[in-house]
């Protein structure tokens, strides 16, 4: 039994090596003092947490940062609720539309973004939208919406309802029976769909550049991108990495608190089919 | 009384589903139907008085051109070659997850950080890791080698990205796959003498088949839109560039609305054939088609 | 700055409503602002810190600094551009991207006394880099042409033929000492402005003089000759495909080249390198094939967005931000050649620019790259065949670029 243990726990480490030495590269990369950071060492020979102080006093980072956080937050909120009404009508409701939604969700899911990028273009610079919170927030919108129907539609389908009509035999009102009996069970359900939505918006590149123009609407990844440097020699390694670190910081925290969630939330409906 | 409660369920579910329904269409119905228009236009912005019809020139033009293709083949070897990877690499990874004595649930929470992470912060995390002078990898490398800046070594490294990027969500879908295989039928085969490889070929596989190929369409179609890893690492240059990088260009860059547009609705097509493919040759169900 | 809420309900508001009835989301409160949008230039926030009290509240230039290459300037520029965007008003713009913007309608032609004024004493040649079309529509800022940059103590008499240069090489290598000669081989503009410069020197040219029509032919193939045997010979540094003007400038001040062909800001900063062989460092007419060579023509101009709200201001603007003040600080302090003739006898030039002379004369015989709109396409599309320069097949390589470029003038070009 210890040498299988033991088996495991080696197995468990190449896991966790494979899985974060890239992370730990960039945090490493982000504490090293600006004459080091050429020195190609894995770990920071002169440590230094000037990069965090320089993205935020002169890298110009605060701005985007807002931004993707308004964005991601804005666009989650929204695909939750239409996410909601659509998910609770296929998961409960018989009607005609049912499985054209399904697929055309699914169409959605797998979309070439870079296909709506030229369209999107030229319809959000007649329309103003171009360089706009709104002008990400619509796309951003639509790609997280088949992610929230399908996710809370296979959460909706487990939850007994049975149980609001027996609350209401029991003299609860409508409203109370929906409060006290449905919502906390579709709740988790719906705390996963956002998470996901949040993990979706929060990580897209490609319409954060190709719709943005200035630090009005862009976000934290294409800012990154555009990085200068302190000087027009010096490369903005350090800035780069420690505002990489910072965008990523989300991401942990959800992970660490969501893990299961999101585990049951992308494997939803994968096994069926 | 009954037909009523029908029509008024009905009538329910299609009002639900109209705001999502609507937004779909709106930013992503809408605008593919007008690239489609605007791809047999001529629309450059740089020639704003200079619009006209064109038909099918700009297809003669992107499908003639020989930009296009060899794109077109970065983006199926790299698409072919990283999902050949995240399938095994993701299978092996599924194992361990599912079976591992130690630390469960530990293992399950660090395999979402490459899932959740930004690509393009991994993207740059590979960048300074192989640029020479910076990087832990590049000094592993003898002298006066720039990985980033030679096509095969770049693609190699575009793929590395890729898979680590993306194995734990492969991993994660297999996993659920590999939950809904009976263990008595292990234990049984097991009995029957059936060694380790025996049983996964012949257990485990096939009953995983459905999870494979949700996992591969869903993988395989995401893999083929790869942009971000690229942008960062190549930008696209010694031939590095995937469809999608090429198409940013000729719109950002270049200003032409209309070849832009072409290798836009060239690019669905594609994923079309694709999703087609797997859906009526494979039989691959989508998610959530399990009934009620 | 806006709140990020109230910016989302102005522009949700921008998408259903008039425009006149926007009034406390726009920029009426700082209506005499001057955007300016300019490449990196260290001493630049001077110059418009000058022009800001000479203005006295006429208006205020405020400075943005683009991406530090031609690129990613260029291409923020044309997004905003296209997106109708109302702040930029003033242009700091290469001068290959005037044909672009004109055509595009992006830039404001120079009319009346502001084009006169924006004309007067200027050069030649850097005037013709803000025409299109027998319009103005840029105020020409700094002009820039190339040299042979050399070391005396390793070439005493400067070659001035390819043929020479390669001679010199190889002499050099068998005596063991530095033998490369620097030029901007990798796969990007400066490529272009090579290849340009060399095809002129054998008496031809990329596109005719209205833009519209490939020429290339012989003259090409036998600049390509030229540029292939240079790429194959000891006087190539085997890094060529890579090198771009600083790394040529840093690989001539760490002493293994002996030459380079590179813009003036280069003497500068081999003054300052404190190497020992800084003192031979000359300079000479660039390289020809049979003859004397032309130098390449680089430079950029002040261009006024047509969606500039304060035209009037910005034309204000940009005629002080190139006045003759303005080019000789830019000159003296960030080594940029000035396009009015008579600032190279200014003061502090004799000492900036010792070789004033040589760039005087070498404008009268520069050669601008080829102006037509798609010159992005042209640019990209040459680079792209030409690279590396050590496999060029001529003939093989005109055809094909030749077959490009066609397509990319009917605007059917797909950029690479």
């Amino acid at each position: 039994m210890f040498a299988k243990k033991a088996q495991w726990t080696v197995l468990d480490l190449v896991v966790i090596a494979f899985a974060l030495i890239p992370v730990a590269w960039l945090t490493s990369l982000s504490l090293k003092d600006p004459s080091t950071i050429a020195d190609g060492g894995f770990l920071p020979s002169k440590w230094t947490f000037d990069n965090y102080v320089n993205v935020f006093t002169d890298g110009g980072f605060l701005q985007p940062l807002v931004n993707s956080i308004g964005i991601a937050l804005i666009s989650t909120f929204v695909a939750i609720l239409l996410g909601t009404f659509a998910a609770y009508a296929i998961a409960r409701l018989e009607f005609p539309g049912r499985n054209i939604m399904l697929g055309a969700a699914l169409l959605v899911a797998m979309f070439p973004q870079v296909s709506l990028v030229t369209p999107l273009f030229n319809i959000e610079r007649n329309l103003g939208l171009f360089n706009t919170w709104p002008g990400l927030i619509l796309p951003y919108v639509t790609f997280a919406l088949p992610l929230t129907i399908y996710t809370m539609s296979t959460f909706f389908r487990e939850i007994p309802w049975e149980l609001e009509k027996a609350a209401k035999m029991d003299g609860a009102s409508g409203f109370q029976a929906f409060r006290k009996v449905i919502v906390p069970l579709a709740t988790p359900g719906v705390v996963t769909a956002a998470v996901l939505a949040f993990i979706q918006s929060w990580n897209d590149f490609l319409f954060a550049i190709s719709l943005t123009s200035t630090e009005r609407a862009r976000t934290a990844p294409a800012a990154i991108s555009f990085f200068t440097g302190a000087s027009q020699f010096e490369d903005p390694t350090g800035s780069v990495s420690a505002a990489a670190v910072i965008v990523t910081i989300p991401i942990v925290i959800f992970v660490l608190i969501f893990q299961r969630r999101i585990v049951s939330g992308l494997t939803a409906g994968a096994v069926k089919g | 009384m009954t037909t009523d409660v029908k029509a008024a369920e009905r009538r329910l579910g299609l009002w639900l589903c109209a705001p999502a329904a609507a937004f779909m269409l709106l930013v992503a119905g809408w605008p593919i139907l007008y690239s489609v228009i605007l791809s047999f236009k001529r629309y450059d912005l740089r020639f704003p008085d200079d619009q006209a019809w064109v038909g099918f020139s700009n297809y003669a033009t992107v499908l003639t051109n020989e930009f296009w293709w060899t794109s077109f083949g970065v983006t199926m070897i790299i698409t072919v070659v990283s999902v050949a990877f995240e399938l095994v690499l993701g299978m092996a990874l599924a194992q361990v997850m599912y079976r591992t004595l130690v630390a469960k649930g530990l293992l399950r929470t660090v395999v979402l950080i490459p899932y959740g992470i930004v690509t393009v912060v991994a993207a740059f995390g590979w960048f300074y890791a192989w640029t020479p002078g910076t990087g832990w990898l590049a000094a592993m490398l003898p002298d006066g080698e720039a990985p980033l800046t030679e096509f095969w070594p770049a693609i190699g490294i575009i793929i590395l990205a890729e898979v680590w990027k993306t194995t734990p969500f492969m991993a994660l879908l297999l996993l659920a796959g590999l939950a809904i295989v009976p263990e008595e039928l292990h234990r049984a085969a097991a009995m029957d003498g059936a060694g380790r490889w025996q049983r996964f070929v012949r257990i485990t596989l096939p009953l995983m088949r459905p999870a494979i190929a949700v996992a591969l369409l869903f993988r395989i179609l995401d893999a083929f839109r790869i942009y971000d890893n690229i942008y960062v690492l190549t930008k696209g240059s010694q031939s590095t560039g995937s469809v999608s990088i090429l198409t940013y260009r000729n719109l950002v860059s270049g200003l032409n609305l209309g070849i832009g547009s072409t290798m836009s609705v060239l690019i669905f097509i594609t994923v079309a054939i694709i999703a087609f493919f797997f859906v009526t040759v494979l039989k691959t169900g989508t998610p959530g088609q399990g009934g009620r | 700055m806006l709140n990020p809420t109230r910016r989302l309900w102005c522009a949700a508001l921008a998408c259903v409503t008039a425009a006149g009835l926007l009034g406390g989301c726009g920029s009426e409160a700082s209506a005499r602002v001057v955007n300016l949008y300019n490449a990196p230039q260290q001493n630049l926030s001077k110059i418009v810190e000058r022009c800001n009290r000479l203005a006295d509240g006429d208006y205020k230039i405020v400075l943005n600094t683009l991406p530090r290459d031609a690129d990613g300037q260029r291409e923020q520029m044309v997004r905003r551009l296209a997106a109708e965007d109302t702040g930029m008003d003033v242009l700091g713009i290469d001068i290959t991207w005037t044909a672009e913007m004109a055509s595009a309608k992006w830039i404001l032609p120079w009319k009346g006394e502001h084009a006169a004024q924006a004309k007067a004493g200027v050069a030649k040649a850097p005037l013709k880099t803000a025409m299109f079309e027998d319009r103005m529509y840029a105020a020409p800022s700094n002009t820039n042409v190339q040299l042979l940059w050399y070391r005396s103590d390793l070439m005493p008499e400067p070659a001035q033929t390819w043929e020479q240069l390669i001679g010199v090489a190889k002499k050099l290598k068998q005596e063991d000492k530095a033998h490369y000669l620097e030029v901007t081989g990798a796969q990007y503009e400066g490529l272009v402005v090579w290849f340009n410069s060399m095809v002129a020197a054998a008496g031809g040219s990329i596109l005719n003089a209205d833009g519209d029509k490939v020429e290339l032919g012989e003259p090409a193939v036998k600049a390509l000759k030229t540029m292939r045997t240079f790429a194959r010979s000891d006087a190539a540094d085997p890094s060529l495909s890579n090198t771009q003007e600083d790394t040529a400038r840093l690989a001539v001040e760490s002493g293994s080249g002996f030459a380079e062909l590179n813009w003036p800001f280069v003497y500068a900063a081999m003054q300052a390198s404190g190497k020992d062989f800084a003192k031979d460092f000359r300079w000479a007419p660039y390289p020809g094939i049979d003859g004397p060579g032309n130098a390449p023509l680089g430079g950029s101009n002040f261009a006024i967005s047509k969606y500039s709200t304060n035209r009037s201001e910005a034309f204000d603007a940009a005629l002080c931000l190139r006045d003759k003040e303005s080019q000789r600080m830019s000159a003296v302090l960030d080594g940029l050649p000035p396009t009015i003739e008579s600032v190279y006898d200014a003061k502090g030039m004799a000492k900036a620019y010792p070789m004033r002379g040589e760039i005087l004369k070498a404008l009268e015989t520069a050669v601008p790259r080829p102006v037509t709109p798609v010159y992005q396409n042209v640019s990209t599309v040459t680079s792209k065949y030409l690279s590396p320069p050590s496999s060029i097949q001529p003939v093989e390589t005109e055809r094909k670029l030749r077959e490009q470029l066609v397509k990319a003038l009917n605007s059917e070009g797909v950029l690479p």
